[in-house]
């Protein structure tokens, strides 16, 4: 009964030591410093400069007006006055403006026919021709709402007018019988930045603590290698206490992280941001033990410091995929749906953004706060086994080829 | 010839270069195969209950963009799943609404679309805006021919003025053939300067880059051309077999000669190892010099503006997507495989990724000084 009581106590004293030694090679590793402190600091900002302007506007057009009437004109000038475009041109024909397309100073060119005016004046539906290019498919996205807003306009403009000739009473259709409204939830601007930022700020909390823990563990190898399989900094402890011992290091270490990550980054920037703090911090602390024990798993790969780099790096990528930030995770089939199932930041990123922009409750994103758990469960014992096995395993001194 | 057998002693060079490459394509092929996400999970919250309102309810059914997949009772039923995650957005019908639509008393039709999902959100929104306007349309010519008008004449009332958008190049909408070949050459970028900036940093931290030096006659720019050589064969190599499984198996949107993406694709590798040598010859230290690549690979995906555009980022930022060779190569990708266009008018873009391997000489001699007197920093 003693011993186990002794053991128990020795395990706990081997944990608080691994914990304590953590934290020296961790703020004893310029490398692993620039993973944990200056990468999640700076990244998160530069990010956002990059998409801070949020908004696509102005983009050039060429207009090619063969109608040349005032009501060619309005066309013209209520285009030119939508947020999303602006005329930057005009052409005598379709040829010179595809050069114009060609030389990319301008991405759209709108046609107007000769006999635009006449068709209105008749009372028959007049069309003019928009041809985009499709380089980017968010100046398409532009296009096309100012494009359709003008045309209701002028629709709406021209209709009132008939009716008033004709001699309805324009009460009876005025407008529209039926007003429609859209609403955007979570990002009421549909800016870019606060649509992608506080993903990302959830990929780079998982991203530059598996790169940290990583370059980490290829140090340990490295040093084991060099003095015969032994290394010297590393603590006297079983497996289970290692992997414990580390954990609770990377996991302190990343508290303050979190807290500036996901509370001061949106701040700064403005970003949506409606969610409480608490929330934040209690639904991703699961992220950050699954995290800290993703990295130890991954370590298996690594065998020095700098090819943890080689292994994570281009991950992100990846990862960031598939959440479904960009491609949706209803559209993926099951073989993709079960990969991302089984990444951390999956379910960090999904139920963040919903705490963070559309002001869910926790109680809402329990699935995914289960499934952190359950995958920091699952990766523990993932690490546990690494490690075990790594124990064992005898790594001999690596002769330097020639 | 040293280069070849580095190359095929550590596995990690083959696995980086080769497999990932191969499969990542494979992913975004598979996973997107479909173009574009359709039949948004969406829901009505129908409070009219009228003939009307469930022949709107069936419009909505009946679009490609959206699928209806509850009809909910109320708004705060319908807000409390948005915020679950089960639907992005849903069509909300006020009540006593075709009371009011034929009594000429204006209802609103208000629709939410969650946009902290762009894809979802943005076909949601076309989808249930077409449907607002449409049931506009048709209450408005209803009033109409009830009024005296012929059909004909109100039918070009409704809408006066038509904007017929073409979408050059790209009729479909098809997402996928941006993500794919941005992403893609971005990753073949991404590893390109890994690998060679490992490779190169490598010999300094085991101190060989002495033996190296004197296996090339005391040349440094014999030295780094033959490591890097096969380097070059092989991505190019797995370049091409990716623009194969894209433009060749997939049938992407190829309108200009083949052999105008291919020399892009061996430019950018090449224009990569030269920043990659750079990188190395400006910080000849393994840890930071991947690190640099590392940073500069990852933030091409963003600055490289695959989505966003340049020309609406802030200028001070927006200057750095030019030092990028995976940028070139995406905008060569616009003009030469999605528009078709001439090639005279991506000329400059081919003549930047030249630049590259320019600047990279500029620098050797300072690299084989520290080529000399090997120091690792960890």
């Amino acid at each position: 009964m003693k011993s186990i009581a002794s053991n128990i106590s020795s395990w706990f004293t081997s944990l608080l030591k691994v914990w304590r030694r953590e934290f020296r090679l961790v703020f004893s590793d310029v490398g692993v410093m620039l993973f944990f402190f200056f990468l999640p600091l700076i990244y998160p900002l530069i990010y956002t400069l990059i998409y801070n302007t949020e908004n696509v506007k102005d983009i050039p057009i060429v207009v090619v007006d063969e109608s040349r009437t005032p009501e060619s004109r309005t066309l013209s000038r209520m285009l030119d006055a939508t947020e999303g475009i602006k005329v930057f041109d005009y052409a005598s024909n379709l040829r010179d403006a595809r050069t114009m397309m060609n030389e990319h100073e301008c991405y759209g060119i709108l046609q107007i026919p000769g006999d635009y005016a006449k068709k209105i004046g008749r009372g028959t539906q007049s069309v003019a021709t928009f041809y985009s290019d499709m380089g980017l498919l968010l100046r398409y996205r532009s296009f096309v709402s100012a494009l359709t807003d003008v045309q209701l306009a002028l629709g709406t403009d021209i209709q009132q007018k008939e009716l008033a000739l004709i001699g309805l009473p324009a009460q009876s259709v005025s407008g529209a019988p039926v007003n429609s409204q859209a609403i955007m939830l979570g990002d009421p601007t549909q800016g870019f930045a606060s649509f992608i930022i506080p993903g990302i700020l959830v990929l780079i909390i998982q991203q530059s603590m598996v790169l940290g823990v990583t370059m980490l563990i290829g140090g340990h190898k490295e040093r084991r290698r060099r003095n015969g399989g032994v290394d010297p900094l590393a603590v006297k402890a079983s497996p289970s206490a290692t992997i414990l011992g580390k954990m609770l290091c990377y996991v302190t270490i990343y508290i303050p992280i979190l807290f500036y990550i996901i509370n001061i980054v949106p701040e700064i920037f403005t970003l949506p941001h409606i969610g409480e703090l608490g929330d934040y911090i209690i639904f991703l602390i699961p992220l950050l033990i699954a995290s800290a024990f993703f990295g130890m798993t991954l370590g298996v790969l690594v065998k020095e410091r700098e090819s943890s780099m080689m292994v994570v790096v281009f991950t992100s990528v990846v990862f960031l995929f598939l959440s479904g930030l960009t491609w949706p995770r209803y559209a993926m089939n099951w073989l993709w749906t079960a990969v991302s199932d089984i990444i951390p930041v999956t379910w960090g990123v999904e139920g963040f953004i919903r705490l963070n922009s559309n002001g869910s409750t926790l109680h809402e994103q329990s699935f995914s706060w289960m499934m952190l758990w359950i995958l920091s469960g699952a990766y523990m014992i993932l690490a546990y086994l690494v490690t075990r096995f790594d124990y064992k395993r005898k790594l001999q001194p690596q002769s330097v080829k020639n | 010839m040293r280069g070849c057998r580095e190359l095929l002693s550590r596995r990690i060079y083959l696995v980086c270069l080769v497999a990932v490459p191969v499969l990542f394509t494979l992913f975004f092929i598979n996973m997107m195969d479909s173009g574009l996400p359709l039949k948004v999970p969406t829901a009505v919250v129908d409070l009219d209950q009228s003939s009307l309102s469930r022949q709107i309810t069936r419009n909505l059914a009946s679009s490609e963009l959206v699928s209806i997949d509850q009809k909910l009772e109320s708004y705060h039923e319908a807000v409390d799943m948005v915020r679950k995650g089960d639907i992005f957005g849903f069509f909300m019908i006020p009540e006593n609404f075709q009371r009011d639509a034929i009594g000429g008393r204006t209802p609103t039709i208000t629709y939410y679309c969650n946009m902290t999902v762009f894809v979802p959100g943005t076909l949601s929104f076309k989808g249930f805006k077409t449907t607002a306007v449409t049931t506009a349309g048709g209450l408005v010519q209803t009033t109409l021919v009830n009024a005296g008008l012929p059909e004909s004449t109100a039918g070009s009332l409704i809408s006066p003025v038509s904007i017929q958008q073409n979408a050059i190049g790209n009729p479909w909408m098809n997402y996928n053939y941006y993500l794919t070949n941005s992403f893609v050459p971005g990753l073949i970028e991404l590893i390109v300067m890994l690998v060679a900036a490992f490779s190169i940093c490598d010999e300094i931290k085991r101190h060989t880059s002495r033996q190296t030096l004197r296996a090339s006659g005391g040349s440094i720019l014999v030295a780094i051309f033959g490591k890097l050589l096969p380097q070059t064969i092989i991505a190019i190599a797995v370049g091409v077999l990716c623009q194969s499984l894209m433009f060749g198996f997939n049938h992407f949107p190829l309108n200009n000669h083949l052999s105008h993406i291919i020399i892009a694709m061996a430019l950018m590798v090449i224009a990569a190892q030269a920043f990659a040598v750079t990188v190395c010859c400006a910080i000849p230290n393994l840890r930071m010099a991947l690190s640099i690549c590392s940073l500069v690979g990852i933030l091409a995906f963003s600055i490289a503006a695959f989505s966003y555009p340049v020309e609406q980022m802030y200028p001070s930022i927006g200057i750095f997507s030019y030092i990028l060779p995976v940028r070139y190569y995406f905008l060569i990708y616009i003009d030469q495989a999605l528009n078709g266009i001439p090639i005279y008018f991506s000329r400059f873009y081919y003549i930047a990724l030249l630049v590259f391997p320019l600047v990279a000489l500029i620098g050797l001699p300072r690299l084989k000084k520290h080529y000399l007197n090997p120091v690792y920093v960890p």
